[in-house]
């Protein structure tokens, strides 16, 4: 009969380790990942030329659904100038050159508790800060935010912001 | 003169037999005087004689001596165990194997538990194993337009997120 209940004992302790090691795994994923999100975590900035004008439609934007909405929807035409890849780094400046000779400063202030990505974002000529001084934004993993309304070319810049760990920086 | 009760139960004596002897004389002498009393003495000689008779008989039949002394060798005689039938009780048997199928079977109820607890945790939705909520889209905590005026808008998402934009007048800049 001890025989047994040793047994028992083993069988549910070895459980119980399984299950903890399970939980313990997971914690400690969820732990690495936002341990490397903090770290550095890649991005890409999406930089579009929308024109009133009849035109075509870039295939690559066809699955941001959001840019067939309100305010975009005047929009006819969309082009990707530029699509640069990028890593965010706490507290560490990254840059990305628009065509309009404007810079776009992005900084990475935190990864929030609930997982998402508080970002900085500014926009400006070198050593200006006459346009977008200063934005913070939060946003979750591969969810965009975008910046609009700059002319260019008798258009008008989109440029979106996707953080998303899942990407790799160039 | 003596009671009544005085002589019936000198009358008891003498018909036991353990009145002395002149006693027992003059007892017989007045039972002996009286029709009535004759009549008592004489049943009580034919009882006494039958009863002898019977006593007699008991008495050659029955070996007193040798039944005691049976009793008494049963008494003495030593404790001997007794001896079980080999198959007396076959409810009792232990069967071969037995052992060993509840030790295997408390193993697959132990294992069976433990695998039960592991799917339970495994299959417990992530949300509720992660205290956060997950929360979608993206939203503007602060702008400062500087000098220019803009708006702040939120599009819907693929997924139906709420996502930002920020949208700011300009006057298109040339290149430096």
């Amino acid at each position: 009969m001890s025989l047994i209940r040793h047994l028992l004992v083993i069988a549910i302790l070895f459980g119980a380790s399984v299950t903890s090691g399970a939980s313990a795994q997971g914690s400690s994923l969820a732990r690495s990942d936002r341990a490397s999100t903090t770290s550095s975590v890649p991005a890409e900035v999406l930089v579009v030329l929308a024109k009133e004008e009849a035109g075509k439609i870039d295939p690559q934007l066809e699955k941001l659904t959001a840019l067939r909405r309100p305010p975009f929807n005047s929009f006819r035409s969309m082009t990707i100038l530029s699509r640069p890849k990028l890593k965010l780094t706490p507290g560490k400046d990254a840059l990305v050159s628009l065509p309009n000779g404007r810079r776009m400063k992005l900084t990475l202030l935190r990864v929030m508790p609930d997982g998402r990505y508080k970002v900085k974002a500014a926009i400006n000529r070198p050593d200006k800060s006459d346009y977008l001084p200063l934005l913070q934004v939060v946003a979750s993993a591969g969810d965009p935010f975008f910046v609009a309304g700059q002319t260019y070319q008798g258009g008008t810049l989109v440029v979106g912001v996707i953080v998303d760990p899942k990407k790799s920086a160039q | 003169m003596e009671s009544p009760k005085t002589q019936d139960d000198k009358l008891q004596m003498f018909f036991d037999g353990e009145l002395a002897p002149d006693e027992e004389a003059a007892v017989r002498r007045d039972l002996e005087g009286s029709p009535e009393g004759a009549a008592r003495l004489r049943e009580w000689e034919q009882v006494r004689a039958a009863m002898k008779g019977v006593a007699a008989e008991w008495a050659g039949e029955i070996d007193s001596d040798a039944l005691f002394a049976r009793i008494e060798n049963e008494i003495g005689a030593p404790v001997v165990p007794i001896e079980r039938p080999e198959h007396g009780q076959p409810a009792l048997h232990v069967v071969p194997g037995g052992r060993e199928r509840r030790v295997w079977g408390g193993v697959a109820t132990g294992f069976a538990a433990a695998a039960a607890i592991f799917l339970a945790v495994m299959a417990w939705p992530e949300s509720q194993l992660d205290p956060s909520p997950i929360t979608r889209g993206s939203e503007v905590l602060e702008a400062d337009f500087g000098s220019n005026t803009g708006t702040i808008f939120e599009v819907e998402g693929g997924a139906g997120e709420s996502l930002a934009v920020v949208w700011i007048d300009d006057e298109e800049v040339g290149l430096p």
